[in-house]
């Protein structure tokens, strides 16, 4: 049965609503006051309805993302936009050929790439020493390099990346396919979260959140390997008094109270979800920790994922193993999730923008943070689009890599580099992507877009996931405070190049 | 022709008597009367501009033949190659884009005009006309319908109790429903209780209200809870959500905005007093300037601020950069959002890039009112909460300005009189007062670490590279304010200095001084000198023995150590410091610190001193200025001294986080260094900063036609002036959507829906309202009648209609054609919001702290404060009794949510919450089981009720009743104590609180 945990409230009770509509009640009533907006607004957008095929509007490609985001900005000039201007005039005054606008006072000289370039696979990319990992794995990923962005605050343009939007208040990617598509199971979250451990990027858990959609749309975050997991799973230690057996012989009889409560209030279908509701979290308790349990995992797994490095303990320095023992780690995971039929995973690599960095925000020193942070990440990055091809699940996950912006050609004290919002790199691969390919190149610096008029927007990158999930991002819209809201605002184009 | 600027409707109205009957009209007639309404009103307001949708501007006669995309639309005198005829005729024309098609008639009209050769009269330029003559229901004028009369026989005329009842009976008749039955007593306390106060009643409160024999039992309790501070507690949530209230800046960092609460406590102070709703509005708009020298005009103002603030967009990017500027707009976008859309309940946002799509608001207004809120910005506003110091304030501070104004005069005097030796002498005198701001100044120098006692011994010495013929050695202690110490902060008591070639100590020690056996008096910041005599060591060591006091702690610090050899060279400048332990915090404190060459006044010696260059400066003074101006200076010198003092013995002002001219440095300067003008507000084209067209003066909005919305204000008034003009329109009984919008959201909080289902959006994209004429009714009630929300929920509540069981006899039936329960034939049932759970939890539990008002309780331990501040919930202890107040008073997070209270739907402080979302999930049902705070609750649930006696079975009777409000049926009682039996008290309070019945309202 493909019931539907997340839509608990809203899959059964637009089922319950078509099947009253007949001769039942409430089932209107009931959409309503779930604020199912979706169902209602007869102007607002169509109902949803998810085809036999699995696809909203068309027949899908994909069933699966897994979104990656870089917080603080990753260089794309260091890791995937090869620009041998960039050697050639390396230390030279840089020249734009314009009035710039740094965030802070990166105009110092050119500087070239920290990494050596090298090519790999048959498609013959050009990848950073520092990726190199993702090399095995190139002729699968679709590269975008003229992605731009607004602004060049972090918080502002990682809204526009996570949520179409530049201020607070708007639905995560995530939240919006798990309104529109619902889930592949009923133990698990349709959209699961993995931070970075150290802390949260610019905005937090709002880049994820689900805005004025209903709140199980938002992602669950998950923390591997940590005590609790997933909030509220169990019961709070600190209260003694609970046995298992206590909650199982209470959830059956609160089922029975529960029942002949609604028996005498027929026609409210929220009492019957309720009811199911609890059924569920139990059934969550058991799938969760099994699905995050990567203990039995074959040595040739965790090889692939660099997880037999067999260190149990860090330096005090920012390092590649460390880095890649983390970001593996939430790679495995998610690729447990997907497995397990969870529909939308994100996966966060750096903090707030603080110090000592562990993100991406290299306004010092390029080599010291992304060097280890992108040798983590490639490798992690890397194993999963592999474990998931060897599993026959790549044709239909999607796989984005993104972050808020890039960084600029020229430098900024010598070894940092600072914020470029007018060009950056994207990469994607999976379901439905044509792999092997560079789509839309920057200039010779790697500054703004080679086409300066035809740029790459987020909502572009949005538009095309969504059309290969089977979902016109156009029609997927639920009207809040007078607007019919969407992921990509009243803007976006499926890059059809890209498409496989 | 006045027409040719500014479009055709309504100054042609002699050739419309022409034209409109008869087909012999001018060409140019013919085109102004027929053809340009039809493109004015269907096709211009997407065919306009630069942006014209598929580069098609019908505007001019040139641009529609320069054409768009597609090429000319018009080709005129051939109909067949004309595009413009194809894409607004036939089967499913494809123009005018999500509208309604042409008339045929209309067709036939752009038909005729281009086979006529599609004449454009010279000059004539169209302009968007979309809403020309169309009328809108919510911006109509507000007038009171009579209140409906039933035929006396009609079955519903008993049921009436008010008049609401009569609007909502006519329809009723109209639908073929019938009301439901009265709910019980049972049902009604405890509707009216989560509705008025947020928390259930008490076993004893319902006991009482069944019990009461009084007709008016019923009046009574309504207002009982209207009088109890809990209402406002309860519906101060509500306005809240709608002002996307919260305590911390959101965006990057999220820093928390401590000051934000006095505006919460406002909002409570203002329902439970029961403030008339036009003052409420004009106190949150304009209050320091309408009702000046009154804490409720200040605090109020934390309104315009109370959203999210792009911290980094204002704190380190300034105004003059694009990413500057766009954060300032968005900033004022929000203001605007919340306040025309909380008090007017339209969607202003829209017009920000164009024309709004649906109502007519066009995009000048949109700037209008962002020229409104033009000089101010969010920050904390300091102010006197006593009307008296206030003005005690002010009083003070116009005699200081008066004084200073004096004083400027007797030194242009003086100065004249003294000449150059004068002037050469305060120069001086400027230089040797002027506190040492170095760049070194910031470094303090070593700083051990803190002991508990002063008795621990702790070094710090310097390696200086190779034995050296030490002539002498110089020590100088720091100077910190910390805790007042100043200079000499953290010298030790006793201490001794030695030198040796073992870096351990051990061996071959010189001693230079030693001051073990003494306590040594501070010896300030001056330089304490020790001769060596030429003896040689390469280690230099200090050591404490008995430590300097601090803050009920104990260290050692110094500033300086110098070596000096025979030719006075400082060899520690060269050297390597070590020590048994050092605080390093950069620059102020660090073992380098200690051989830097810089202490806290150096420089004073050679600055010769300041008592003596005054004294130089007072015989100056006496040789060269009269006596008379002398004693006037003195009076005027004393007369400053006196006021600062009486300023200082002032109590200290008090602080909201509002929306206010801000005085600041760097890049987040504000206006107050300009006196408060506001910045110039331009139309930008397409919202972008970078194109900004026509300056706009500050206004409202013109939709509202019974009303002016121009402000008209003369140059040179006041920032708040223009506040005070929105405030007056926006709360003007000719402002129509004010009283609907207000009358509209007190019954969606009653109801679960308003009789207009959109409350933020009152436009053509909104719902209509059910019952039209009970809105405007209900809203000149309301208006004309006191503007009192109790007296509105009196109302509401004594009403038949409200008094209605959830359940209906015929429900099924009615159903069919009102599923929605629309016209209310019975009473929505009501989730409990996240706030009323939790609020119910802890008065259930018998833990709930009613303190009111002030600083927020923090349920999250706060982790890395400096960058940005991490909020970690599941850190807090949810014993602390702190936190067991009402959820109004909790510190609101925006980034990082609270997860329990968001899994339960509580409104996103990020955003303009008119009506919660209402959800159902096995997350939602996991964090109620195991959730600290639930899990706590419940535990202490079980211990009340224990602590009240008796055996088990009473308990549990007395747990369910608590919880539940009714008596358990035997068959409950009995699962219930078997359940109870096996897994305790506890456990079964769990259970109560997780069942459908605790988290839903009949």
């Amino acid at each position: 049965m493909n019931f539907n945990l997340q839509h608990l409230a809203s899959r059964p009770s637009r089922r319950e609503f078509l099947w009253q509509a007949g001769g039942g009640l409430g089932g209107i009533a009931l959409a309503a006051l779930l604020s199912d907006s979706g169902v209602l607004s007869a102007a607002g957008g169509d109902p949803l309805k998810l085809r036999a095929d699995g696809g909203l509007h068309h027949a899908p490609k994909a069933k699966r993302v897994v979104q990656m985001f870089m917080a603080g900005a990753a260089s794309h000039i260091d890791l995937f936009d090869f620009k041998p201007d960039l050697i050639k005039h390396d230390g030279k005054p840089s020249d734009f050929g314009e009035p710039v606008e740094a965030f802070q006072n990166g105009l110092g000289p050119w500087k070239k790439p920290v990494w050596e370039f090298k090519p790999y696979g048959q498609s013959g990319k050009l990848l950073s020493d520092t990726v190199a990992p993702l090399g095995a794995v190139v002729d699968n990923l679709a590269f975008v390099h003229n992605v731009v962005a607004k602004t060049g605050v972090h918080s502002q343009a990682t809204y526009l990346q996570a949520t179409g939007f530049q201020n607070p208040g708007f639905p995560g990617m995530g939240a919006w396919v798990s309104y529109g598509l619902g889930s592949l199971n009923e133990n698990l979250p349709t959209f699961v979260v993995l931070p970075d451990h150290r802390g949260f990027a610019s905005n937090g858990p709002k880049n994820w959140d689900a805005a004025f959609l209903p709140s199980q749309h938002a992602g669950t975050m998950i923390y591997p390997g940590t005590e609790t997991p997933i909030a509220d799973l169990f019961p709070n230690k600190r209260c003694k008094f609970i046995t298992t057996a206590a909650t199982a012989e209470a959830l059956e009889l609160m089922r029975r109270l529960n029942q002949d409560h609604a028996a005498t209030r027929e026609g409210d279908s929220r009492l019957e979800s309720r009811i199911r509701s609890y059924e569920l979290a139990a059934k969550m308790q058991l799938a969760a920790p099994e699905a995050l349990d990567i203990s039995k995992e074959p040595a040739h797994i965790m090889k692939l994922y660099g997880l037999d490095h067999g260190v149990t303990t860090f330096d005090q320095e920012i390092n590649a193993i460390e880095e890649t023992d983390y970001f593996s780690r939430k790679c495995l995971v998610a690729r447990r999730m997907l497995e397990r039929g969870v529909r939308f995973v994100q996966i966060w690599s750096g903090n707030d923008n603080g110090f000592p960095r562990r993100n991406w925000d290299s306004h010092e020193d390029i080599e010291r943070d992304h060097g280890p942070l992108s040798m983590g990440m490639a490798r992690g990055a890397s194993a999963l689009i592999q474990d998931l091809k060897q599993r026959g699940l790549l044709e239909d996950t999607i796989i984005l890599w993104t972050t808020e912006f890039g960084r600029m050609p020229s430098t900024q004290g010598g070894k940092g580099r600072d914020h470029n919002p007018y060009c950056f790199t994207n990469w994607l691969s999976g379901g439905g992507i044509k792999g092997g390919i560079t789509y839309g190149p920057s200039d010779q610096w790697g500054y703004k877009p080679l086409d300066r008029d035809h740029p790459t927007q987020v909502y572009d990158i949005h538009a095309t996931i969504l059309h290969l999930l089977g979902i016109d991002h156009t029609r997927l819209t639920v009207r809040h405070n007078g607007i019919d809201r969407r992921l990509t605002d009243v803007h976006g184009h499926v890059i059809h190049d890209l498409l496989a | 022709m006045t027409c040719i600027r500014k479009g055709m409707f309504g100054s042609i109205l002699a050739a419309a008597l022409i034209c409109s009957v008869s087909s012999a009209c001018s060409a140019d007639d013919f085109f102004r009367v027929q053809v340009a309404p039809i493109l004015e009103r269907h096709c211009v307001s997407c065919h306009i501009g630069d942006d014209a949708k598929g580069n098609l501007s019908l505007e001019t006669a040139a641009t529609v033949k320069a054409g768009g995309d597609s090429g000319p639309p018009i080709v005129p005198g051939n109909v067949d190659d004309s595009t413009l005829l194809e894409m607004v005729s036939g089967d499913k024309p494809l123009m005018p884009k999500n509208a309604p098609p042409l008339s045929k008639a209309q067709v036939e009209i752009l038909r005729r005009w281009i086979k006529e050769g599609a004449v454009w009269p010279d000059g004539v330029e169209l302009v968007d006309r979309k809403f020309a003559g169309q009328t809108w229901w919510s911006l109509e004028k507000l007038t009171q319908p009579p209140v409906p009369k039933l035929a006396e026989n009609a079955p519903q005329a008993k049921w009436v109790r008010n008049a609401i009842d009569a609007f909502i009976a006519q329809e009723h008749l109209k639908r073929g429903v019938e009301p439901a039955p009265e709910a019980s007593r049972r049902t009604l306390i405890r509707r009216l209780s989560f509705d008025l106060t947020g928390m259930p009643p008490t076993p004893a409160e319902i006991e009482s209200f069944l019990n009461d024999q009084d007709p008016r039992a019923y009046e009574l309790l309504v207002d009982r809870l209207l009088e109890s501070p809990r209402y406002g507690e309860r519906w101060a949530r509500h306005w809240l959500d709608v002002v996307h209230y919260g305590d911390t800046h959101g965006y990057d960092k999220d820093k928390p905005r401590p000051f934000a609460w006095p505006y919460r406590d406002y909002v409570i102070r203002a329902l439970n007093s029961d403030k008339p709703y036009a003052r409420f509005v004009q106190e949150q708009v304009a209050g320091d300037m309408l009702f000046p020298g009154t804490l409720d005009g200040i605090e109020a103002l934390g309104f315009i601020a109370a959203g999210p603030w792009d911290f980094i967009g204002h704190a380190e990017v300034p105004e003059s950069k694009t990413d500057g500027k766009i954060a300032r707009h968005l900033d004022r976008d929000d203001m605007i959002g919340n306040t025309i859309g909380t008090f007017n309940s339209l969607t202003v946002q829209c017009a920000q890039c164009h024309n709004h799509k649906f109502d007519p608001i066009p995009q000048e207004d949109y700037y209008r009112l962002q020229a409104v809120f033009a000089a101010l910005d969010r920050a904390d506003k300091t102010f006197d909460a006593d009307p008296a110091v206030s003005q005690q304030r002010l009083e003070l501070q116009a005699r200081q300005r008066k004084l200073n104004e004096q004083k400027k005069e007797l030194d242009t005097k003086v100065a004249q009189l003294g000449g150059t030796e004068l002037a050469e002498l305060d120069k001086q005198i400027v230089a040797a007062d002027r506190p040492d701001n170095s760049p070194l100044a910031a470094q303090f120098g070593y700083h051990s670490s803190i002991e508990p006692t002063p008795d621990k011994t702790k070094w710090v010495q310097i390696d200086l590279g190779q034995s050296a013929a030490i002539d002498a050695v110089e020590v100088v202690a720091c100077h910190d304010n910390f805790n007042n110490i100043g200079a000499g902060f953290g010298f030790p008591i006793s201490y001794k200095i030695e030198l040796s070639d073992d870096p351990a100590f051990q061996t071959g020690v010189l001693a230079i001084t030693d001051q073990t056996e003494r306590q040594v008096p501070n010896p300030g910041v001056k330089p304490q000198h020790f001769p060596v005599g030429g003896k040689s060591g390469r280690y230099v060591r200090f050591t404490a023995t008995k430590l300097a006091p601090r803050q009920n702690d104990h260290i050692l610090a110094l500033a300086e150590l110098s070596v000096f050899d025979k030719a006075k060279r400082n060899l520690a400048v060269n050297g390597k410091v070590t020590s048994l332990d050092s605080i390093e915090a950069a620059p102020r404190w660090r073992m380098i610190n200690l051989i830097d060459g810089y202490y806290y006044g150096m420089g004073q010696a050679a600055r010769g001193t300041l008592a003596d260059l005054r004294r130089r400066r007072d015989a100056l003074l006496v040789a060269n200025v009269d006596a008379e101006t002398r004693q006037t200076l003195l009076e005027n010198q004393q007369q400053l001294a006196e006021v600062a003092m009486a300023v200082a013995r002032l109590p200290a002002p008090q602080i909201v986080y509002a929306g206010t001219v801000h005085t600041g440095s760097g890049s987040f300067a504000g206006t107050g260094a300009n006196g408060g003008t506001p910045r110039p507000i331009h139309l930008l084209h397409r919202g972008d900063v970078k194109q900004p067209r026509q300056e706009v003066s500050p206004g409202a909005l013109r939709a509202i036609k019974s009303l002016s919305a121009d402000f008209d204000l003369p140059l040179g008034h006041r920032e708040g002036d223009r506040r005070a003009m929105l405030a007056n329109w926006l709360t003007s009984k000719e402002n129509p959507l004010t009283w609907r919008s207000i009358v509209n959201r007190v019954w969606q909080y009653h109801f679960g829906r308003g009789i207009v289902e959109t409350p933020a959006d009152f436009g053509r994209m909104g719902s209509l309202p059910t019952h039209p004429e009970l809105l405007d009714w209900l809203a000149v009630e309301f208006r004309d009648g006191g503007q009192s929300l109790k007296q509105l929920h009196r109302l509401i509540v004594t009403s038949a209609t409200y008094r209605q069981a959830s359940t209906a006899p015929r429900a099924k039936e009615f159903s069919l054609a009102d599923a929605d329960n629309r016209f209310l034939w019975r009473m929505n049932r009501r989730k409990l919001e996240a706030e009323a759970i939790r609020d119910a939890t802890l008065l259930v539990s018998g833990h709930l702290n009613p303190q009111m008002y002030g600083p927020g309780f923090q349920d999250f331990v706060i982790e890395k404060p400096e960058h940005s501040p991490h909020y970690q919930y599941n850190l807090f202890n949810p014993e602390d009794p702190a936190s067991h107040r009402r959820s109004i008073y909790r510190f609101i997070v925006r980034s990082q949510q609270q997860p329990f209270m968001t899994t339960l739907d509580c409104a996103d402080p990020s955003q303009r919450v008119d009506k919660r979302n209402e959800s159902l999930s096995s997350l939602q049902a996991l964090t109620l089981l195991n959730n600290g705070f639930m899990v706590t609750m419940e535990k202490y649930f079980s211990e009340s009720i224990e602590a009240e006696g008796s055996d088990l079975s009473v308990q549990v009777g007395k747990a369910f009743l608590r919880a539940l409000g009714r008596l358990a049926t035997p068959a409950e009682l009995d699962a219930s104590m078997a359940y109870a039996k096996t897994h305790g008290l506890s456990n079964y309070c769990r259970l109560l609180l997780n069942l459908n019945e605790f988290a839903f309202v009949d």
